[in-house]
């Protein structure tokens, strides 16, 4: 195993601004590509570029987005996938290489009929699905009786459970920290508190995750203007550098051949993240780690090193701030503070990069962290799409 | 190559509409059919794997065999459904149990789908259990079976 350890582009590439339309359960009449649009004017109006400027473009639907914008031309244009930390790699890839100096990167979240009853009843919504489902084919041909895709993070969190004989009530202190956390952010979905009672009495879904352990069929998107730190510079918000980006995946990728809770995509990203960056976890003031799953949260946290595999549970209960019922690691750093994929929404991650920009930018609100330097974004699974970025203020 | 007995690639594409065959793991799909879990194991070097590739993931041998394993293994991952797509002969009130098991071929060699023939209280992480077999929407469907009192 050779990890990359370079990093010339440390420092080199910068955001320049953030944005979101919001979330919600239902945005109505609205395409996947006409909230990308609504995020990117607010972008591209937060960071005081001319849209003439824009010459890189990274999301899911460049040609209809860049043509709605009467962005005149660009030199780079990739799709994104999911989640966000790989369009935060390409663009810092496009930007330190030269292939672009000013890239819109954006990812918009739209609720499908497949887990959302009111997007089933959109006619519009449900032909996008169809015609998604045809391109996509066919699965495995196992049925419910497979453990591919989001079920694979259920069946490692059994694995979890029976190796550190925990109870699944762990779970719900990520499910709390969330909630607790997304009262103070008027951009997300869900933002009512709730208790570790409510956590253990919420629907189960497939055991042992509930409802509550999984993130949010949301409509909405986020936004992003990324360019060269010394550009940054001269713009209407102050730069948020990235310090350090890296992806992860294994050789035994596929959900049920992953070979342990100590070897998938976690640990490989995090053995390269940490030779790039001079910045670690004693240095976050802000950390984000990946929330799709509540069980993804507690293996970010062991694996990156806040504690021992297994001692996730020792962790959070000694670093629960029990007025603000959530997590405030040694009494400062939160988790999520925008209230992560399960309460804010399902972002895969760019509402993540978002609080994070803002954070740094000092533009959080009510959540800010006060003189915040340093954030850790830790997004994705196991197994093919784990990403970590070391996003800094200068 | 299909034996006299075996289906053709267009009989084994229409048995399976709702999954992604190819000219690598048709071989793993014309197993189910004939009631056999043929894995890939290479012929040269021993090593299994799945799912099907066209090489050893080990040391590159073309020379990959799909082969019927013992059918004995311990449960590695178990977890049960509550809700999901109705499907034949699923019932997710009970809920429905479906494990990944480790196989005695291999370390980490695994394959996955459900528990036949047992309470839900007894398919347990460290259960040893036997391959069997059933019928779902009209296909054999591989399915595990608890071995009384082995336990690993």
């Amino acid at each position: 195993m050779t990890a990359a350890t370079r990093n010339p582009s440390k420092d080199q590439v910068a955001f320049a601004s953030a944005a979101t339309t919001g979330f919600v359960r239902s945005a109505g009449e609205v395409t996947a590509s006409s909230l990308a649009i609504d995020a990117c004017i607010r972008a591209i109006q937060a960071a005081g570029v001319d849209r003439r400027d824009i010459n890189g473009i990274i999301g899911d639907d460049n040609a209809y987005v860049q043509s709605a914008l009467g962005i005149p031309a660009v030199n780079y244009h990739v799709g994104a996938g999911v989640p966000f930390g790989f369009a935060i790699a390409n663009a810092v890839g496009a930007i330190a290489s030269g292939q672009a100096d000013v890239v819109l990167a954006y990812h918009s979240i739209y609720r499908n009929p497949s887990n959302s009853r009111s997007a089933a009843s959109d006619p519009f919504r449900m032909a996008a699905f169809r015609r998604m489902a045809a391109a996509m084919g066919g699965g495995d041909g196992f049925g419910p009786d497979s453990v591919a895709g989001a079920v694979g993070y259920t069946a490692w969190a059994s694995r979890y459970l029976h190796e550190f004989e925990e109870s699944r009530d762990l779970f719900g202190y990520v499910a709390v920290n969330d909630r607790s956390n997304a009262a103070r952010n008027p951009a997300a979905v869900m933002r009512e508190p709730i208790t570790m009672d409510d956590y253990l009495a919420s629907r189960m879904v497939r055991w042992p995750l509930c409802i509550l352990d999984m993130d949010v069929p949301i409509d909405g998107a986020d936004a992003f203007v990324i360019t060269t730190a010394e550009r940054a510079r001269d713009l209407a918000l102050p730069p948020v550098l990235v310090h350090a980006c890296t992806n992860g995946m294994i050789a035994q990728n596929e959900e049920d051949q992953t070979p342990s809770l100590r070897n998938h995509g976690q640990h490989a990203v995090l053995e390269s993240l940490r030779a790039k960056s001079d910045l670690w976890i004693e240095d976050v003031d802000v950390f984000f780690p990946y929330d799709g799953f509540s069980f993804i949260t507690i293996s970010w946290i062991e694996n990156a090193g806040w504690c021992g595999l297994g001692e996730a549970r020792r962790f959070i209960e000694s670093n629960w701030d029990e007025k603000g019922n959530r997590i405030l690691i040694d009494g400062r750093v939160p988790v999520n503070p925008h209230g992560g994929a399960l309460s804010e929404g399902g972002t895969q991650g760019s509402g993540h990069t978002r609080e994070a920009v803002h954070q740094l930018q000092g533009l959080a609100g009510e959540r800010q962290v006060e003189g915040a330097r340093t954030a850790m974004l830790l997004l994705g699974g196991f197994f093919f799409n784990s990403q970590g970025a070391i996003l800094r203020r200068p | 190559m299909p034996t006299d007995t075996e289906e053709t690639d267009a009989e084994l594409l229409a048995r399976y509409p709702d999954a992604r065959l190819d000219h690598v793991n048709k071989h793993f799909y014309r197993g189910l059919l004939h009631r056999e879990l043929r894995l890939n194991r290479c012929a040269d070097c021993g090593w299994w794997h799945h799912r099907p590739k066209p090489i050893c993931p080990s040391c590159w041998s073309a020379n990959v065999v799909p082969t019927p394993v013992s059918g004995t293994g311990t449960i590695h991952l178990a977890i049960f459904l509550h809700q999901g797509p109705p499907a034949d002969g699923v019932d997710y009130a009970t809920p429905h149990p479906v494990v990944t098991v480790e196989l005695d071929e291999q370390e980490g060699l695994r394959f996955t789908s459900t528990v036949v023939g047992a309470a839900n209280d007894e398919i347990v992480i460290g259960a040893r259990v036997q391959l069997d077999w059933i019928e779902r929407g009209g296909r054999p469907l591989p399915a595990w079976r608890l071995v009384e009192g082995e336990q690993r």
